[in-house]
């Protein structure tokens, strides 16, 4: 019996002057991130800068965490969470489907690997995608609100009823 | 109570609830905290129980400097098994997260600082403990990064043993972190999260030789609800809303604060998404959310290619998304690959 091997025919011809140069390859679908360090790491720029303008520089840069997809309308509306995952989404979706004017609600996180957090909103004519996803939102916070006093009282009630 | 601004009424009619929700304690120790969530839905309490699993700020051991280290065990090793060590976290809300201060690497604003130093000098092999752990430098208060230390002896847990001769010195700067990032600092050892102990809605599919009923014992909170009526037809769009928490603590923070540190999370995570949300309003209609596809003919495009009941066929009438090709309505309407718009499913 003949030893099993690979075929020769499956090695590439000449597949060294085939490999497409880099330049042909597709352009990447990531947004491009600016360098934040390069300006700091020029000297000449530093100096250059006012001083208030440059106090401004210091504080931490915020970070633009909600943002609409493009594609959006007024009444139907993606919007993109940044670092936010199932913890917020269920719930956001599941307040904001309640709201009467809200025709449809969704959430879906797209790559498990992206901290990224999608949520659809369509409504009907009373309100806007950005309304309803704003009342959702304070909606949670006043939820939030009740159970945390909620809890405070019920610890208050139990530890007076251990002392007593 | 005052709610702020929006009528809690309102509130509640949303969640579809007539009542208030309610808590009510029925255990509550150093170890552990059982509490009964009513009247809410299972949505919230979920988020609940993921936030305390995961999003409280705690204190772990992060970075660890080793000088001597002649024991059997590797510096990654020991460092590992440091980090996993428990501290108290009472006051981490004032310290900074390490990766916003200002400091280079690390400072008493950002971190706790202890060193460990250990020789086995006697004829016997030495253990080294989480109470030889010892806070070095200034820290916010002297609770803060201390090994927690539950157990009758007051060792702690064990880092490693020593021969006779070996040594261990080393330094470790604990940092804020939460249990998203890694366990470590997971406030919690476990959280018990239950609803519907008599399995009324049918979540539960319970395995059985003869009767589910005789070999599932009940939960302890059986008593606390009703029995199912049997005479009475099976409700299929129930919903739950009573929820059973049983948080059990790691050591670093009480549990019952575990708790209360929850809400306050989400209410800060919240708040800050309303700001952003809010910030720009009052401008000329731009909210700061925009991004270039947005708005310049959006309004008509969407009408125009609003061709499915649905809303997610033909692309939105061509608006330019940052993906390239005619955009959909939805951000999964358009792939890299398609150069004219989403498919029409």
């Amino acid at each position: 019996m003949a030893p099993r091997s690979k075929t020769k025919t499956e090695t590439p011809q000449g597949a060294g002057d085939e490999d497409a140069p880099m330049s042909d390859a597709p352009t990447s679908h990531q947004p491009t991130t600016e360098e934040v360090d390069e300006s700091m790491a020029d000297p000449d720029e530093d100096e250059a800068v006012p001083e208030a303008e440059n106090e401004e520089d210091m504080l931490p840069e915020e970070v633009q965490r909600v943002r609409i997809l493009p594609g959006s309308t007024e009444h139907a509306a993606s919007f993109e969470f940044l670092e936010e995952g199932h913890t917020l989404g269920n719930a956001l979706r599941f307040i904001i489907n309640r709201n009467p004017d809200v025709e449809l609600c969704a959430y879906a996180i797209p790559h498990p690997s992206e901290p990224k957090m999608n949520v659809r909103i369509q409504t009907f004519e009373g309100t806007t995608a950005i309304e309803a996803l704003t009342k959702g939102l304070r909606d949670l916070q006043d939820i939030c609100d009740v159970v945390t006093d909620k809890f405070v009282d019920a610890r208050q009630e139990f530890a007076s009823g251990v002392t007593a | 109570m005052d709610y702020g601004t929006t009528n809690p009424d309102e509130v509640i009619k949303h969640a579809r609830i007539d009542k208030t929700p309610t808590v009510k304690i029925s255990h509550s120790d150093a170890l552990r905290c059982k509490f009964e969530l009513k009247d809410t839905t299972m949505d919230f309490a979920n988020t609940l129980r993921r936030v305390m699993l995961a999003e409280i700020p705690t204190i772990a051991i992060d970075l660890v400097q080793i000088e001597e280290n002649s024991s059997v065990l590797a510096d990654e090793f020991i460092a590992h098994r440091l980090g996993l060590i428990p501290l108290n976290a009472e006051g981490v809300k004032k310290l900074k997260s390490s990766r916003e201060c200002d400091c280079d690497e690390y400072c008493d604003q950002c971190s706790v600082t202890l060193t460990l130093h250990a020789k086995c000098t006697g004829e016997e092999n030495m253990q080294v403990v989480a109470r030889d752990l010892v806070p070095a430098g200034d820290r916010l208060n002297d609770h803060i990064g201390t090994p927690v230390i539950t157990d009758a002896d007051g060792q702690g847990p064990l880092i490693l043993k020593l021969r006779p001769g070996q040594e261990i010195k080393l330094t470790c700067i604990a940092k804020k972190g939460i249990a998203k990032e890694h366990a470590k600092w997971a406030p919690s050892a476990a959280i018990g999260y239950e609803y519907d102990p008599h399995n009324k809605f049918h979540h539960l599919d319970m395995w059985y030789e003869e009767n589910p009923k005789k070999e599932w014992p009940p939960s302890d909170y059986a008593t606390w609800e009703d029995p199912p009526d049997e005479t009475q037809p099976f409700q299929f769009d129930a919903e739950p809303t009573t929820f059973y928490f049983n948080v059990e603590t790691a050591g670093p923070l009480a549990p019952d604060a575990i708790a209360t540190e929850a809400m306050e999370v989400m209410m800060m995570k919240l708040a800050g998404l309303v700001n952003e949300l809010t910030a720009g309003e009052g401008g000329s209609g731009a909210n700061g959310l925009e991004s270039p596809g947005f708005g310049g003919g959006g309004g008509d495009g969407w009408q125009d290619g609003y061709t499915t009941p649905s809303g997610f066929g033909a692309g939105g009438g061509g608006n330019q998304s940052s993906w390239g090709g005619g955009g959909g309505v939805t951000p999964y309407g358009t792939t890299p690959y398609g150069g004219s718009g989403a498919p029409s499913w």
